[in-house]
């Protein structure tokens, strides 16, 4: 009987987990291996691959546009995670009040989750045009600037800052944003009611309730949110690719465009690997770190 | 009037809400104006881009392309919409995608499905391992394996085919459609249901097809709804694996033509092929809400 059972358990769960072998976990090792050996599609004909140990990282991280795409990387994410945190808080205590029109005002809220990522950038290209953007139009209304801004193109920096990465951080935080904050209303709406009160009983005022009773509960899944935003953070490619390109003068490039460019336009499917290879090594620790927190909640 | 936090609604609500707003102390009365002049910011970011695209793609090109920029058509225009397709090959895009995207779906549900089940309901050796796999496949980004994916499908022959195109589509929403599935699995299907058709003479397979999938339809229509839009909305692999002429997926269509700077004179036009990519999506989304969401965060925040 048992024999039987296990036999119906594997058969059914065959496919799943050769897809997942095939397609998701032997293409991260084969990837891996990649970037220890030399994998230059204008050499490989004559040179074949040959191991080099290490010396594509040692390559990598010799490379200033690297350091530079690791670095802006690092705050891309950094910014973005802040920005859908901070944005999806508000957002998600609007869509838990009470008023008349809650319902459709959550569904406005998700729209940005539901548009494409390409379209996204498109949408967002148009609307940052330099010479012809309503929100510039808006600012010189309020008389806050003369001239047009260069959203996607100035290159002007301010340490790691710059103009073009705060505006891909911009259409990255409004796409990621609806996730945010449907996951933090499911979690505010587990928050008892009777906290409050006990709360409204010794005369907290409302900040003191949001610092004391709502954010305290909402500590676990803030913590969950944050994971996943900072492990897609450090893949995230289609607007950074679509929108800029990775420039002006390299500014706004992350990990995810450096690596497809070193593949589809140097053919160093080496240096690609390796670059994913850091995103692999970097993201699969955070991952194996959560995945252990959330199953040691479970036990 | 919208209260902060946790509340109930009042049963005399306007009176309720003028009494409070009354017996507010100051300091709650600033923070409620403040939030409320963010929280007018914050949707006028989040609807303004989809309000962009859709007036754009109602008007004359010269005016969309007016400074200071018009902010409603003068005169609503249904013509952009039929130029689009003389921008780029529109409708063949979509259907590229509808069938490419509808595919994946239908695939990946029904694989996703049976091995949801089993790892919902028993306990077998390797079933840990299994389900650490594909959580770990979840999580990790997508670029760490397009490259041995790129040569695999090359390999295969099926490089600029749907088929290829299909099959890493199964492979990127699968690990999603297990978990989502098995969380439903758990939380809707209660064991005893498949006990009593054990013990009516059901076999394990006959339990699962004939009892749990009809109780569980609500959650796999929304898992391959998911799955649609992931599919629907990929530009990344789309990219890479079909990139020829006509077969381009529209999401290819729009990101190509938006990186390559388009051209700006017929921008309207380009805005209505950017309204057609979403709307498959986004209709879908608006149908079905209510369910989508609760089915998504249902096994999130269990205590």
């Amino acid at each position: 009987m048992t024999r039987q059972k296990y036999l119906f358990c594997y058969l059914m769960v065959a496919p799943a987990i050769l897809i997942t072998l095939a397609l998701g976990v032997y293409p991260m090792i084969y990837s891996l291996w990649m970037s220890f050996v030399e994998y230059d599609l204008l050499r490989i004909q004559q040179f074949g691959t040959p191991f080099v140990g290490l010396e594509n990282y040692a390559a990598v991280f010799a490379d200033p546009r690297f350091l530079q795409t690791l670095s802006s990387t690092i705050i891309f994410t950094a910014l973005s995670v802040t920005g859908v945190l901070a944005f999806g808080l508000i957002l998600s205590q609007l869509l838990n009040a009470s008023y008349r029109g809650r319902t459709a005002m959550r569904m406005l809220v998700c729209v940005p989750w539901f548009v494409p990522p390409a379209v996204a950038s498109a949408i967002w290209m148009w609307l940052l045009n330099t010479e012809r953007s309503p929100i510039t139009q808006m600012l010189q209304g309020m008389g806050l600037i003369d001239g047009n801004i260069r959203y996607l193109t100035d290159p002007t920096t301010w340490g790691p800052f710059s103009i073009p990465m705060l505006s891909i951080v911009a259409v990255r935080v409004w796409n990621g944003l609806p996730f945010a904050v449907i996951f933090l209303l499911a979690a505010l709406q587990s928050i008892p009611r009777s906290l409050y009160e006990a709360a409204e009983v010794d005369g907290a005022s409302m900040l003191q309730k949001f610092w004391y009773v709502t954010l305290p509960m909402l500590r676990p899944m803030l913590a969950i949110l944050a994971t996943l935003l900072i492990i897609g953070g450090f893949g995230s490619f289609e607007i950074n690719y679509i929108m800029t390109g990775g420039g002006p003068q390299n500014l706004t490039n992350v990990m995810a465009v450096y690596s497809y460019q070193q593949a589809y336009s140097f053919f160093r499917f080496d240096l690609a690997s390796t670059a994913s290879g850091v995103i692999l090594i970097l993201t699969g620790f955070i991952s194996v770190f959560y995945l252990r927190s959330q199953f040691k909640k479970v036990a | 009037m919208m209260t902060i936090a946790a509340s109930a609604p009042a049963p005399r609500a306007r009176f309720g809400a003028m009494r409070r707003l009354a017996n507010m102390s100051p300091t709650d009365l600033v923070t409620r104006i403040l939030i409320l002049a963010v929280t007018a910011l914050l949707l006028a970011y989040i609807l303004m881009p989809v309000f962009w695209m859709v007036k754009s793609s109602f008007q004359s090109s010269a005016e969309v392309r007016a400074m200071p920029p018009v902010w409603l058509p003068s005169e609503w225009t249904l013509q952009p919409y039929f130029n689009a397709n003389r921008l780029i090959p529109l409708w063949r895009y979509v259907a590229n995608s509808m069938f490419v995207s509808v595919s994946a779906a239908v695939l990946s549900t029904i694989i996703a499905c049976s091995a949801a089940y089993v790892l919902a309901r028993f306990r077998f050796p390797g079933a840990n391992i299994i389900l650490a796999l594909i959580l770990l496949t979840n999580l990790i980004p997508a670029i760490t394996r397009v490259f041995p994916i790129y040569f695999f499908v090359q390999d295969l022959g099926l490089l600029n085919s749907y088929v290829g195109l299909i099959l890493a589509y199964v492979g990127f929403s699968l690990p999603f459609a297990v978990l989502m599935l098995r969380g439903y699995f758990e939380g809707a299907a209660p064991p005893e249901l498949e006990e009593a058709a054990l013990i009516d003479g059901c076999s394990h397979f006959g339990a699962f097809w004939r009892v749990i999938l009809p109780v569980c339809l609500p959650g796999i229509a929304a898992v391959s709804i998911f799955t649609f839009i992931n599919a629907w909305n990929d530009f990344m692999w789309a990219s890479l694996l079909l990139n020829q002429g006509d077969l381009k997926t529209i999401q290819v269509g729009i990101g190509d033509f938006a990186s390559e700077g388009g051209s700006p004179q017929y921008i309207n036009a380009f805005m209505a092929a950017c309204v057609v990519a979403t709307l498959p999506a986004l209709g879908v989304f608006i149908i079905v809400q209510r369910w989508l969401v609760g089915g998504l965060t249902a096994g999130s925040v269990k205590s």
